[in-house]
This record gives C-alpha cells, sequence and structure tokens, in this order.
C-alpha cells in the first residue's frame, strides 16, 4: 500500500503512455480494444483510490512524488494532488473507459491508431493536472495538443483540416504567451532568491512587483482564456466540436476545456495575486458576456452538435465568473469558488452526455441537422430518457448537478458582484431556451420521416456508457456533500489566502497516514537528493 | 412517517418510469394510485401527530444537501398548520385525480410515462410545501414546473403540445429567477434561508433601514416568482396554452395544486410581505388586475378548457389580491376551496370531453343533462360554488376576500372585484347552459362559429372518427366526483364569518402562521380593527344580488341554447369581442417584442459578430503572418520550431520591457 501511494499519481501519468504503446503494437483490433480498455480501467481504479484515500481535511497537496530533473536549471519533477485537482482528475479516468465503450464496435483497420491516440491524450491530461512544477505542466500541456490535433484533423468531419488548424493555432498562441511569461516569472524567482526554480511551490513563495504581476497574468490569463474558451476568445470551439468524431468532443468539452479553468485557479490567481482586484471586472464581464452570448448563439444552430458546443460556451462562461468573484474584503467568495469548481465536473459530466446522445443519433442517421429530427421520443424512449436528463442537468434544475454549480457560482457572486450576478442569472432563462429547443426539435412533434421511423433504441452497449452519466447527473445534484466535501478546505484556502498562497504537502508515502509530518519547501530539496 | 408520505410518490414514479414501460395500463395506474393512497395515508397521520400537539411545528431532518462557504440548506421538512394543510390538499386531492386518470386515459397506450410524471409531480409538490427553506422550496418549485412541462406536452407527437409545454416552463423560468434573485438577497442580508431562522430574525427582531429595504426588494422578487407559477400579469399566459395537456393535469396542476403556490409561499413568508407595504401594494393591484382581466376574457371563449383556464387565472387574482391586503388567511381560504370547486369542475369537463369523443368545443355540446346526470349533478355544485352562492364553498372565502379587498384597499379595488365576480357568474353559467341544457348540438348539427374558429380545440381530437351519443362515464370516473362535490359544498361551512353568526374557524386554524412584525403593526391595524356590521352586511348583499342578475342574464342568453340575438351583438361589437376572443393580443405583442427581437439578436450575434467580425479578424491575422511570412521569407526554411522561437524570444523580450521597465 505505501508503495502504491508513494507512486500513484506517477503511475497514472505513465500507465496510459505504456497502454498507448501496446496499443499501438497489438498485433489485431481485439487485442488493442481489451489493452486500451484494461489501461483505462485501471488508471480510474487508481485515480478511485486517490480519492478514497485522499484527506479531505487539508488544503495539503498529497501524494507528492518530488525528484530532480534538470537539477542545474532548477526544473524539477513535482506532482502532487489537491481539491482543485481531485476530482478532475476522477473525472478524466472516469470517461475513457465509457469513450472506450462507445467506440467498442467500431472496426476500421485505424482505430488501433485511435485508441493509442486516445491513451496518449489520457497520460497528457493527467500529467497537466498533476505536475506542480512549470516546466513539466508546460510540456504535458503540449502534449494533449498533439493527439486532438490527430483526432481532429484525422478521424474529423468534411472541413477537419480547417478545424484542427485553427484549434491548434489558437492554443498554441495561448501556449507560446504562457512560455514567454513563464520565462519572465523563472527570471523574477531568480533575480529575487538567487535560486533556479520552476517548483511551482518555489514561485507561489515570491512576490512580483505589482506591475510585473499585472503583465504575467493577463499573458498566462489569456492563454488560460482561450482554452476555457472565453468569450472572445472561442470561435475555435464550434469548429473544433463539430469536425471532431464524438469521442473527441466529449473529452474537449468533458476535460480539455476544464484545464483552462484550472489553469486559472492553479497558475493565474495564485501566482498573480495582486492583479486580480484589478483584472478580476474584465474577467468576470467577459463571462457573463459569455454566458449570455453563448446561450443566444447556441440557440440559433441547426446543427445539434453545435448547439452544445456553443453551450459550452456559456457554461464554462459561469465558471469564469465563479473563478473571480471578488469580494470587497479582497477575498475571493467562497461559494462562488466551490460552484466553480463543482460545475466543471458537472459540465465535464452533463454535457459529455450530450455529445455522447448527439453521437448516438449521429451514427444512425449521419446528419445532425435538428430539422432531420422530431418525434423521436416514440421509438427510442429510452434515448429520450436520458437526454432529458442531461437537458435537465445542463440547464440546471434543482436536484441535478448543474443546479449546484450554477446556483452556487451565482448565489456567491451576488454576495460579492451583484450586478453581474443579476444579468448571468438570464443564463438560467436562455440555457433553458436552447436546451429545450433542441430537445423539442429532436425528441417531439410528429414522427414523420420515414428514415427516423425504423430507429432502433439505444443497444446495451450504448447504455453502458449513457447510464453511468445520466445516473451520475442525479447524484451530483442530490448528494453534493459526496463529492465537495473533500475539496473544501483546498477551495477555502484558495479563497481566503489566495494573496499568501503557499501549499504544504505531503508525499505519497505519508498519505494517507495520520502521522503525516508536514515538510517545508527546503526539506523537499534535502529528500530529494 | 412523513418519509412516507414523501416517498410513496417517488417510488410509484420510480417504480412506472424505469421497470413498468411494458406493464398493461391497469398496472401503472394501479401503481400510481397505491403510491398515492400510502402517501395520503400516511399524510393524515402525519397531520394528526402535529395537530395533536396543539400544532406545535414539527421539524423533519433529512440529509444535508448544500454547504459551502457559509451557506447551509439541508432537506428538511416543516409540518406546521398551513404545510399541514397543504399536504393533505395536495395528496388527497391528488389521490381522487389518479383514481379518475385511470378512467380518462383508457384509451391511451404507454400511460406509464403518465403516471410517472403524476407522481412525480405529487413528491415535488410536496417539496414544495413542506420544505423548510426557501432552498427546498425551490427544488419543488422548479420540479413541479418540469412535471408540467412533460406533462402539458403529453401528447408530444403534436409539436403544438411540446411548444405549449416548451412556453409553460421557458415563463415559469423568468418568475424562477426572481425567486433565485430572492435567495441570494435574503442570504446575503439575513445569512440564512431557513423559514424557522427567518422568522425568528424578521418577526422578532427591529430591522434597520438597510434590511427593510432589502426586505421590500426580497418581497418583490419572491412576488415575481409567484407570477409565473401563480399565472398573474405579466407572466399569465402560459396557463391557457397548458391545457394542452390531459384534463387530469390541468385538475391537479394547473388549478389545484402548482398553481397555488404562489399564494402558499407568499403565505409562508407573510412575516416578510408584512414589512413591505409598497411591495403588498403591488401584489393587491397586479392580482385585481388580473382577476379582472381574465375574467373578461372567459367570457367569450368557446373552449370549455379555455375557459376554466382563465377561470382559474382570475381565481388566483382573488388569491393574489387577499395577500396583497394582508389577508393571507383569506387567500389561503380561497386556495382551499377552489382547489375543491375547481379540480372538481376540471374533472366534470374532462368527463365531458371523453363522452364528446374528445370535442372540446361548448357550442357543440348541449343537453348533455339528459346523457350524463351525474356528470351534471356535480358540475352544477361546481358552478354553484365558484360564483358564490350561498352555502356552497366559494361563497364564503371569495366574500372574505372581497372584504378584506374593501376595508385593506377600498372601494375601488372592491368595485373591480365585485365586476369580476359578475363576470365569473355569466361565464361560468354559460358553460354550464352550452355543455348541460338545450338541445344536443354534436355530431352533425355543425353551426358556424368562425370567430372562435381560432380558439384551438386543444389536442385531444383524436377520437374524431367516431360519433355515437354522449354516455355517462364509469363509477371509477364519476366517484371522485362525488367526493369532490360534496367537498365544494361543504368545506365553505369552515370559515362562516363572525358577521353571519360564525367564528370563521379557517382564519383560527391559520393564526399560528400568520405573525405580524411589531414594526409593522400599525400599518395592518384595519385587519384585525372592529368593523360595523352593516356595511359587511351591505357589501355581501351587493355581491350576491351582483352574481343573481349575471347569471340570471346567462341563462336568458344561453339556458336552451345561444340566443340568435348574439350573433347579432357580436356584429355589432365586433372590436371588442375579437380583442377579447384574441385574448387582449398578449401573446402576439410578447411574441414580437420580447421572442423575436431576442431571436434576431441571436441571428445577428452568431452570423455576424462570430462568423465575421471574431472569426474574421481570427481569419484575418492567419493570413496577415501568411504574407510576413512570405515576404521574409521564412517560408523557405520551412521549419514550425523556428517560427515558434522567434515568437517566443520576442514576446520574452517585450515582456521583459514590459515588466521590468
Amino acid at each position: 500500500m505505501q508503495l502504491l501511494n508513494s507512486h500513484v499519481l506517477s503511475t497514472l501519468i505513465f500507465l496510459p503512455l505504456i497502454g498507448a504503446v501496446l496499443t499501438y503494437f497489438s498485433t489485431n483490433l481485439k487485442t488493442a480494444k481489451m489493452v486500451s480498455m484494461i489501461t483505462t480501467g485501471i488508471s480510474f481504479l487508481l485515480a478511485a483510490h486517490v480519492w478514497f484515500w485522499f484527506d479531505g481535511s487539508t488544503s495539503a497537496l498529497q501524494f507528492v512524488e518530488a525528484y530532480e530533473w534538470i537539477p542545474s536549471l532548477g526544473i524539477k519533477y513535482i506532482v502532487g494532488v489537491d481539491g482543485i485537482s481531485l476530482l478532475l482528475l476522477v473525472l478524466t479516468t472516469f470517461l475513457m473507459p465509457l469513450m472506450l465503450l462507445s467506440q467498442w464496435h467500431v472496426d476500421d483497420s485505424r482505430q488501433k491508431n485511435f485508441l493509442a491516440l486516445l491513451l496518449l491524450l489520457e497520460s497528457g491530461m493527467i500529467g497537466a493536472l498533476v505536475a506542480m512544477d512549470l516546466v513539466f505542466f508546460y510540456v504535458f500541456w503540449e502534449a494533449m495538443l498533439i493527439p486532438m490535433y490527430f483526432i481532429i484533423g484525422v478521424w474529423g468531419g468534411k472541413r477537419r483540416i480547417y478545424a484542427a488548424t485553427k484549434f491548434v493555432l489558437y492554443t498554441v498562441i495561448g501556449s507560446l504567451l504562457m512560455l514567454a511569461a513563464a520565462i519572465v516569472l523563472y527570471y523574477i524567482h531568480f533575480t529575487q532568491t538567487g535560486i533556479y526554480s520552476t517548483s511551482l511551490l518555489d514561485l507561489y513563495a515570491i512576490k512580483a512587483p505589482v506591475n510585473a504581476q499585472l503583465w504575467l497574468f493577463m499573458v498566462f490569463a489569456v492563454a488560460f482564456a482561450i482554452k476555457v474558451p472565453m468569450w472572445p476568445f472561442h470561435t475555435w470551439l464550434p469548429d473544433a466540436h463539430v469536425e471532431a468524431p464524438t469521442v473527441g468532443s466529449v473529452i474537449l468539452a468533458g476535460v480539455l476545456l476544464k484545464m483552462g479553468t484550472y489553469g486559472l485557479l492553479r497558475f493565474a490567481i495564485p501566482l498573480f495575486p495582486d492583479a486580480i482586484q484589478t483584472c478580476a471586472p474584465l474577467f468576470v464581464f467577459c463571462g457573463v458576456v459569455g454566458i449570455i452570448y453563448g446561450a443566444l448563439t447556441a440557440w440559433v444552430q441547426t446543427d445539434a452538435k453545435k448547439m452544445v458546443a456553443y453551450s459550452s460556451v456559456s457554461h464554462l462562461g459561469f465558471v469564469v465568473v465563479g473563478c473571480f468573484a471578488v469580494m470587497s474584503s479582497g477575498e475571493l467568495n467562497q461559494e462562488a469558488l466551490y460552484g466553480a469548481v463543482y460545475q466543471m465536473i458537472n459540465h465535464g459530466i452533463s454535457t459529455g452526455a450530450l455529445f455522447f446522445l448527439v453521437g448516438v443519433i449521429y451514427e444512425r442517421r449521419h446528419t445532425r441537422l435538428l430539422a432531420d429530427f422530431g418525434g423521436l421520443a416514440k421509438n427510442m424512449p429510452w434515448f429520450a430518457t436520458i437526454l432529458i436528463v442531461a437537458t435537465l442537468s445542463s440547464v440546471g434544475l434543482p436536484g441535478t448537478g448543474g443546479f449546484v454549480g450554477e446556483f452556487l457560482i451565482l448565489l456567491g457572486t451576488f454576495q460579492a458582484m451583484p450586478v453581474a450576478a443579476v444579468f448571468a442569472s438570464l443564463g438560467v432563462l436562455l440555457g433553458a431556451v436552447y436546451m429545450l429547443t433542441l430537445c423539442r426539435k429532436i425528441l417531439f412533434g410528429p414522427l414523420d420521416n420515414p428514415e427516423n421511423k425504423v430507429l432502433e433504441d439505444l443497444s446495451p452497449r450504448e447504455f453502458g456508457y449513457l447510464v453511468p452519466l445520466a445516473v451520475l447527473a442525479i447524484v451530483m445534484g442530490v448528494f453534493p456533500n459526496l463529492f465537495m466535501s473533500k475539496l473544501k478546505p483546498s477551495v477555502q484556502f484558495l479563497a481566503k489566502n489566495y494573496r499568501e498562497y503557499r501549499l504544504e504537502y505531503r508525499l505519497g508515502s505519508e498519505s494517507a497516514f495520520e502521522s503525516s509530518s508536514k515538510l517545508d519547501s527546503n526539506k523537499l530539496n534535502v529528500s530529494v537528493k | 412517517m412523513l418519509w412516507i408520505v414523501l416517498l410513496a410518490p417517488l417510488v410509484g414514479a420510480i417504480v412506472n418510469g424505469l421497470f413498468l414501460r411494458k406493464a398493461s395500463k391497469n398496472v401503472s395506474h394501479g401503481v400510481g394510485v397505491l403510491a398515492m393512497a400510502v402517501s395520503f395515508a400516511a399524510a393524515v397521520a402525519v397531520f394528526m401527530k402535529m395537530y395533536s400537539s396543539n400544532g406545535e411545528p414539527q421539524i423533519y431532518f433529512a440529509f444535508d444537501w448544500l454547504q459551502a462557504g457559509g451557506f447551509s440548506a439541508p432537506f428538511k421538512y416543516l409540518v406546521d398548520h398551513l404545510s399541514g394543510m397543504m399536504m393533505l390538499v395536495v395528496t388527497g386531492i391528488g389521490t381522487l385525480i389518479h383514481i379518475y386518470a385511470g378512467g380518462y386515459m383508457h384509451e391511451e397506450e404507454s400511460t406509464y410515462r403518465f403516471f410517472t410524471y403524476l407522481n412525480l409531480f405529487v413528491f415535488m409538490m410536496l417539496q414544495l410545501v413542506l420544505g423548510d427553506n426557501l432552498m427546498v422550496m425551490f427544488v419543488g418549485w422548479e420540479g413541479v414546473g418540469l412535471c408540467s412541462y412533460l406533462l402539458i406536452g403529453y401528447w408530444y407527437t403534436d409539436d403544438k403540445n411540446a411548444a405549449a409545454g416548451m412556453k409553460a416552463f421557458l415563463v415559469n423560468r423568468i418568475g424562477d429567477i426572481g425567486f433565485l434573485l430572492a435567495i441570494f438577497l435574503t442570504y446575503k442580508h439575513f445569512g440564512t434561508v431557513s423559514f424557522s431562522e427567518l422568522k425568528n430574525l424578521i418577526g422578532t427582531g427591529t430591522l434597520d433601514a438597510v434590511k427593510l429595504g432589502a426586505i421590500g426588494w426580497i418581497t418583490l422578487c419572491l412576488f415575481i416568482g409567484a407570477t409565473g407559477k401563480s399565472a398573474q400579469i405579466p407572466l399569465y399566459i402560459w396557463l391557457p396554452d397548458a391545457m394542452a395537456g390531459p384534463t387530469p393535469v390541468s385538475a391537479l396542476i394547473h388549478a389545484a395544486t402548482m398553481v397555488t403556490a404562489g399564494i402558499f409561499m407568499m403565505t409562508r413568508l407573510n412575516f416578510m410581505f408584512y414589512l413591505a407595504p409598497s411591495t403588498m401594494h403591488v401584489i393587491a393591484v397586479v392580482g385585481a388586475l388580473t382577476a379582472f382581466f381574465a375574467a373578461t376574457i372567459a367570457l367569450v371563449q368557446s373552449d370549455i378548457k379555455k375557459v376554466l383556464a382563465y377561470s382559474t387565472v382570475s381565481q388566483l387574482g382573488y388569491m393574489v389580491l387577499a395577500c396583497g391586503v394582508g389577508a393571507f388567511d383569506a387567500g389561503v381560504f380561497h386556495l382551499f376551496t377552489h382547489a375543491c370547486f375547481k379540480a372538481l369542475m376540471f374533472l366534470g369537463a374532462g368527463s365531458v370531453i371523453v363522452a364528446m369523443h374528445h370535442e372540446q368545443d361548448m357550442f357543440k355540446m348541449g343537453g348533455l343533462k339528459k346523457y350524463m346526470p351525474i356528470t351534471h349533478a356535480v358540475f352544477l355544485v361546481g358552478v354553484l360554488a365558484i360564483i358564490g352562492m350561498p352555502p356552497f364553498a366559494g361563497f364564503f372565502s371569495k366574500d372574505e376576500v372581497l372584504w378584506k379587498a374593501y376595508i385593506g384597499a377600498g372601494p375601488i379595488i372592491w368595485g373591480i372585484g365585485v365586476v369580476t365576480a359578475g363576470c365569473t357568474s355569466f361565464y361560468m353559467v354559460r358553460l354550464l347552459c352550452l355543455t348541460f341544457y338545450g338541445d344536443h348540438r354534436g355530431a352533425g348539427h355543425h353551426e358556424k362559429h368562425d370567430s372562435h374558429g381560432h380558439a384551438s380545440k386543444a389536442e385531444e381530437d383524436h377520437g374524431n372518427g367516431h360519433h355515437h351519443s354522449p354516455h355517462e362515464t364509469g363509477p371509477i370516473m364519476w366517484a371522485p366526483l362525488v367526493v369532490l362535490a360534496i367537498m365544494s359544498a361543504g368545506v365553505g361551512l369552515l370559515g362562516i364569518p363572525h358577521v353571519l353568526g360564525g367564528h370563521n374557524l379557517f382564519a383560527e386554524y391559520l393564526k399560528p402562521v400568520m405573525l405580524i412584525p411589531a414594526q409593522a403593526k400599525e400599518h395592518w391595524e384595519f385587519l384585525h380593527a372592529e368593523y360595523s356590521h352593516s356595511i359587511e352586511m351591505g357589501l355581501m348583499g351587493v355581491s350576491v344580488v351582483v352574481m343573481l342578475i349575471a347569471s340570471s342574464a346567462a341563462i336568458a342568453l344561453y339556458g336552451k341554447g345561444p340566443k340568435p340575438i348574439l350573433a347579432t351583438w357580436k356584429k355589432s361589437f365586433a372590436g371588442i369581442h375579437t380583442t377579447l376572443s384574441n385574448k387582449y393580443y398578449v401573446d402576439e405583442f410578447y411574441g414580437v417584442t420580447f421572442v423575436k427581437t431576442l431571436r434576431e439578436m441571436s441571428q445577428f450575434l452568431w452570423a455576424f459578430v462570430d462568423v465575421k467580425i471574431i472569426d474574421g479578424i481570427v481569419n484575418g491575422f492567419a493570413e496577415l503572418c501568411r504574407f510576413f511570412g512570405g515576404v521574409l521569407s521564412f517560408k523557405m526554411s520551412g521549419s514550425i520550431h523556428r517560427h515558434a522561437m522567434v515568437l517566443v524570444v520576442g514576446l520574452v523580450c517585450l515582456l521583459s520591457i514590459l515588466v521590468f521597465n
């Protein structure tokens, strides 16, 4: 157990990588499927293990592993997980097996490569989530791009090249900006301490000049805002979603977008706290515009997938608002921050389900135009049931996860910035407008198209990956404490202390044991040598 | 015990919805009714326990729900005189309607959906009435909206029904935003959303000006929520369309229970509303106007369910008016009697519709008394109750509302109320006559009613193929009606006013729930002041006379089928008639001003701002780079690495200059 605990995060990163290689070199597709499924299954179990043993009474970083990587430059291999990243980690590994299940029936000759790419992507995502070193993070951040580029560019729809290029260019511009800012930050750290270090734990500890913070914050924040995507950096998203294959969209909406908001919370806010007071109103403004704008543009879409894609712009707008609800005391609002973290997970579940559902009818009809459907509730009642549940979570009906996230964000934002919250709550109405339109066009009305009449309801395999999501959407709404209780110290600590952010940590070998001694930063370097 | 009340309908819904999809109609009906009966029986037990312990509010804690920062909202329930009564109404009338629905839905396929939604509705409604904090109430508040959406669109294969369901949900959501904002404000200023804690904080303490101002806004926002759920101006437009749903749904959701949620909520928080006199003025005026406008529209409708729908809007207006003048007990009393007689009339109308093979146009009915004696008898009781014929239930409750309106809001509002009562008598007697008396005009006696052609025949017209003579329904349908008829006749006796020698037991019963904070005592003194009995008797006399005149007029005009002179009048007052039968064109007005504008704006945002401007900049930027790339012949070197490298180095320099400047 101790051995497992001390290396569990590294295992989580590299297991999918090994799985990807094995999948790629499998002799036949069947083996490849089995290998990838087993890999993701084990990853999920490992993540569940982390969740289970995670100590929810402290804001400390847990399951930490740390090694020198390039000592001369101060670059380290540090991984760890805290309340901000814990659920995202579980979500990522949870969605992977479901995605593989949704691909189980594909017998394409290239499918092996596709599975390998998915595993590669999983490795990148997990790495980015647990990395606590700027360079190390950056490597994984970029590494996520490559598989996604191929997933869209090779397995995508008609305009896949345009979409993939747009996706990469947008993101690369953001990444390069971030890299430049990271280098400057690294230099500032060196001038202040005389030590080369890219460890986040070290970087949190310095205090850059206010002017510098402002610029660096803007650069970091824009890089993450593109990923979110925050209005007005969102136009890559609809194209990418529409062209991406179903699984690509699920992973994009489910996890990749959250990297943006996660980055805001992990990097932009605690690294440059003095910039927050100045910049928060701007970001809240963009978030609120995104909520309304995304909802309105979603409403007029004729393509079901594009509609769901634009809905992400709206939902992620809520998350951005929740991240930047600064109180007059200078603290971040706790309720809003809880909501933001929760909404990230919930959006992964409900929008993931929606993309899966659109995929289900696309596979049957090879069209996603709303006008081609109608009355499907008649011959696909189970499909209808699950679509309604996903819709309800998406529109934030009480009793679903969507409500918990959106409500807490609005409640908290109202305490901090009431006007913004009032405008943001229009999203509650507008979200229902486009989602119910979607349901009505697909499920209701006469079943008069002969091509629709012969459609069959969900197969057991489709049940297999949709039911967990639907159930989770409701469980997250009724028992939010199951998920939130372990986040509390981290969220609270970030909200209150982001201006003096110092993360304590526990080595993996000590995690889950009561007698964990908390080490300070210097000791870490010693213990590593 | 309370858990049984709450969970029985939920279990019923789950069993029907997930496990009995292939089961026969009788099984799904049986499960639905069983769940309701169990729930009702348990509710009686819970009620008795509460009542026997001197009305001490009983608190039941289930589990923690939302906890974040300082905010906490557990699933906690409160049974007191108010919610106990509502619980009995919801489960009791709910059980009757479930029984009836088995007969009504007999010809349908896949009734499992129907009973799933109906049971789920009851579960949500119980959350609404029993919740001990605003959040649990909001769960029910939106939950019943969901069930209403699903049930209105029950016959979804007709797009019109799906549209009506969606309209109901969206219009309600506008109100729900008001409710949400009220929650935010409450939490901000009082740090809690629990009813008991709020009652302690607000009811007993002295509040400063800031808090009083906040209460003004909170109550106003809550009232916006109430205009959505309880179908008041300006958000009432969804309710008439909601008649697209099956008739038992109209009876349960759109007459007896869900639509009264606004009145219930205001009564629950009466101690806050008492502190906000300006909000109360708004409420009283909106209530009176809604009552009046809806009643005038009901005068000319030809669809039997539409008449009942506008009548419901109008009666809800009375209840809201009562709340607005501080007489929450009168509002709830009217809510209670209305639940009985309106459920009765909707179900009666349902029986008629079934008998007429899903014809809803009253001008194609007539003479049904002969064919359906039981339905006629119970319907007559319902009509007598709603028009306020003493001693039927509606007389006492409506009169209490009007009296409180007179002393609280003055003779003008009272006058509007009395005129509305006149309209009510007229359209209800008209409905009764057109449906049950005169000669039968159905099957083959098609008369021309062009101007009514547009009143939608709601959607139950799939039985048009066969025309037999109407027949009485089976006992499964008329038995619940008889029970409701007895209640409609009798429950008014619970509230006989002092002036008629009674003790107004109902108001006494609700007294523990009412709390006028000390700061507001002066303003509401009139509620308990002594008035001369002669004025009260006189006003009562006026309204009875108005009722009798209006009813006689309706009998004269419609008693033996519509009089020919009506057609002439229709021509000479064509303007008024068209305006009324088109419901003052409110739907059209909203359609153009809000929906169309918003739609066009959205189209513009997408097709122009998104595609042209933002993407234009992005694509233009790419073009620009390509151009410069060509000029500087980086293209030749071809390596992306170098591009990126140059870019990063450049950026680092730029940032360094900015940062270290």
